[in-house]
């Protein structure tokens, strides 16, 4: 492959919508996704806070700030739903919205209107659940066990469920919107294997929303009305019975945790792909199996309740618990043979996935540990659970965001962002995370219990070390942040394609027009056939018909030379 | 979209067959998807009286004895002239005979209404049994059928109410001219949410009331 010397043409940028687009009801799935991705980002801010106050906390042994156990439960319990329900899963949100559309040659996605309510409902949704802090902090965590969550809760639970209730629904009302846009409104000539991977994702992933968030509106409900209306459904003293929350919880909660990660591995599996110049090594098995990841999540729930489960209904759900290992070890395995005998570019994008993979490594492993009864009976409810946990939903799901962010900003915005500092924050948070959450795993196994404001002594200096560790990890992130607002004024024109994709996002111009596409949208044969003639001189010819009638005319003049991107080596 | 112009009109232009194909697609799919959804939903609550049921099976024949299946014999059959006469308003939108559909369609709405008149007297009775929702103040014949009971049928009762109102809309939107022989998805998605309803209750009755 020879490397194209040859200054890009395109390095012109397209015009960006206003600022002031983005704060007001549109039903364009660009502006959309963009309001959903700065939105969980700022709820990403705020959960980090928490977190940091968490951190600080747990310094010395002895209760700290927090004057009683009750302040600090109601910071993990905000913590850990805002990260969950306001940042992970309405970011993937929004990439998809953002993404899915443009890699399916579509205009927009099925329903603009739904599309543009359903990220509506997440703004009021979030001001609920904010000021439930205020108003009596829930106090359960993010499980809300009864009786706790009954009996022992300020009004803020109320509140913490009826915002996850409207979190449900808009998450119901995006999952069908994305499964009809990917069944109905992809061209003709992209059959179900032509599609890119990241459809696929988010396909596997709306399917688990469709399918279990009907649980857990069920469930809060029925929690809602024992808070308010007296009823006594999770009351053991009334007739009730704790354990119909903690199953319907995990009905939904389980699957829950694959659609924070589905969509991130639906990144990997293009980032790779992209920066290693590779086609995908084995297509189909990492598209089937998100769809098998999909459906055995739904069958493994009772391993978060091992230590309440009677014994012999234990054993089947140790063996579907490690069964769901099986397709997320061929999706490592899938992106590893992709990468093997590459043209790696290791740049912030591609760095973050590699990170995710060899951090979610960890995860999986410590999970499968977890999933075995004896262990788990051990490890229960210790920072054991904390770590594992934080492995796969940071080293996973927040590395493949960043991932996705470094990718897909030339796209969104037109500019690239800065190198040097991405690999900077990567290199920081990838350090500073494996020393904030790795040392839990040995506290956890040395028996400190989660969810705890004072611990035992002997537990003190790991914990000095994990929460230093931590505050580095904080401030890491306004490394990415600015960076990205830099970039949206100063960073070099990005042109169509930067990265010499072959999906369909990159073959329009960066941000897209209105409507995505100008003239007939053309989908190469293969997603991913990177290191053919066929998908170079496609690439060349894209790139041709994108900057040629800008070169041409109606004002246009050719880039000055110093912003034109570096050459990219290779096809 | 290309040269899509908003007319003064309410009735809403048609769009290029292949688009609109697409479109009527896209809303019977989602309708599927919504539906499947609420599968689960009441895959829960039926599901949870079952469970119970088993274990408590003489309590549920004590209701069956107090109450009889006269009552919720004729709500049935209501429901299901309901779904017919739904049927028979869709096959007159097919030939343009507006009129005509909304006679059917109003027919629905009644019957449905109907249903949950029905519904709110078989609940007072059940109430005088001493069913209620409030485990403290039940008599202890019938201890924690209440909440299992009611949540699945008043579940059902208020998917009946959205139904009669959406009838209403649909009812009004024909008033404006909104459907046609050509363009009639909007109808066509109320029916298949009515059919379940009506489905989902042929199961309740087979459930809660027969067996």
């Amino acid at each position: 492959m020879a490397s194209i010397s040859v200054p890009m043409p395109g390095a012109q940028s397209a015009p960006r919508p206003q600022l002031s687009e983005y704060l007001r009801w549109s039903v364009d799935h660009k502006i959309i996704g963009v309001q959903y991705m700065v939105t969980a980002l700022i709820f990403f801010i705020i959960g980090g806070g928490l977190a940091m106050l968490i951190r600080w906390e747990l310094l010395t042994p002895a209760l700290d700030f927090s004057t009683t156990g009750s302040t600090y439960n109601s910071l993990f319990t905000m913590h850990a739903t805002v990260m969950i329900f306001m940042w992970i899963i309405p970011f993937w949100a929004g990439l998809g919205n953002y993404v899915v559309p443009l890699q399916l040659g579509a205009k927009d996605m099925a329903f603009p209107w739904l599309n543009a309510f359903a990220f509506w409902l997440i703004v009021p949704a979030g001001v609920l659940m904010l000021m439930g802090y205020f108003v009596g902090p829930p106090e359960a965590g993010w499980t809300a066990y009864p009786p706790l969550s009954v009996l022992f809760s300020g009004d803020g639970q109320t509140l913490w469920i009826i915002s996850l209730h409207i979190l449900g629904v808009s998450s119901i009302l995006g999952a069908i919107n994305f499964i009809v846009t990917i069944k109905n409104m992809r061209p003709e000539s992209m059959g179900w294997f032509q599609m890119p991977l990241f459809a696929w994702a988010q396909l596997a992933t709306s399917l688990i929303q469709i399918l279990g968030i009907p649980f857990l509106a069920g469930g809060l409900t029925l929690l809602l009305l024992d808070r308010v209306a007296g009823t006594a459904f999770f009351d053991p003293a009334r007739g009730g019975d704790v354990l119909v929350w903690q199953n319907i919880f995990w009905f939904y909660s389980h699957p829950a945790v694959y659609v924070m990660v589905l969509p991130g591995m639906g990144v990997l599996s293009e980032v790779i792909s992209v920066h290693s110049r590779k086609p995908v090594f084995g297509y189909k098995m990492i598209a089937f199996s998100s769809m098998g990841i999909a459906l055995v999540g739904f069958t493994v729930w009772a391993h978060h309740m091992f230590t309440s489960l009677s014994p012999e209904l234990r054993i089947p759900f140790m063996i579907t618990s490690f069964i769901i290992a099986i397709p997320t070890g061929i999706k490592i395995f899938s992106w590893i043979g992709t990468m093997w005998g590459g043209k790696i570019r290791f740049n912030s994008a591609m760095l973050f996935s590699v990170g995710f993979l060899s951090q979610f490594v960890i995860g999986g492993i410590t999970g499968m540990m977890l999933g075995a009864i004896p262990v788990d009976i051990h490890m229960h409810d210790t920072y054991f659970v904390v770590s594992h946990f934080h492995f796969v939903l940071y080293g996973g799901s927040v590395f493949a965001i960043y991932a996705s962010i470094y990718h897909w900003f030339p796209k969104v915005t037109g500019r690239m962002m800065d190198e040097r500092l991405g690999k900077i924050h990567f290199w920081v948070t990838y350090l500073s995370f494996f020393f904030t959450f790795f040392p839990q795993h040995l506290v956890g196994m040395q028996g400190m219990p989660r969810r705890v404001a004072e611990y035992a002594p002997e537990f003190q200096t790991l914990n000095v070390i994990i929460s230093l560790s931590s505050f580095v990890l904080g401030i890491s992130t306004f490394i990415i942040l600015y960076n990205m607002v830099w970039a949206v004024y100063k960073g070099k024109v990005a042109g169509p394609n930067p990265w010499r994709a072959l999906t369909l996002e990159w073959q329009t111009s960066s941000p897209p027009p209105a409507y995505n596409f100008k003239g007939e949208v053309i989908p190469f044969e293969d997603p991913y056939g990177y290191g053919t003639e066929a998908s170079r001189v496609y690439l060349d010819e894209m790139e041709q018909r994108l900057t040629l009638p800008s070169l041409l005319g109606k004002g246009g003049t050719p880039p000055p030379a110093s912003t034109t991107p570096e050459p990219v080596v290779g096809d | 979209m290309s040269e899509i112009t908003l007319h003064e009109s309410k009735q809403p232009a048609l769009l290029p067959p292949k688009e609109e194909a697409i479109r009527n697609d896209n809303y019977k799919f989602a309708m599927w998807l919504y539906l499947a959804s609420e599968v689960v939903l009441f895959a829960i609550l039926i599901g949870g009286f079952v469970i119970w049921r088993v274990q408590n099976p003489e309590m549920v024949a004590r209701m069956h004895d107090s109450l009889g299946v006269g009552l919720v014999s004729v709500n049935t059959f209501l429901l299901l002239t309901s779904s017919w006469s739904m049927v028979m308003g869709m096959r007159e939108i097919m030939r343009d005979n507006v009129a005509g559909m909304q006679k059917w369609f109003a027919a629905t709405a009644v019957l449905g209404v109907i249903f949950m008149v029905l519904q709110y007297v078989e609940y007072s009775e059940l109430a005088h049994l001493g069913i209620t929702l409030d485990f403290a103040g039940s008599s202890t014949e019938f201890a924690g059928l209440g909440v299992r009971f009611y949540s699945a049928t008043f579940f059902h009762g208020i998917h009946v109410f959205v139904g009669v109102i959406w009838c209403l809309l649909v009812m009004r939107r024909a008033q404006q001219g909104a459907f046609s022989s050509k363009r009639y998805t909007g109808v066509e998605v109320f029916g298949l949410y009515w059919h379940f309803v009506d489905v989902v209750w042929i199961i309740i009755f087979t459930i809660f009331y027969l067996v």
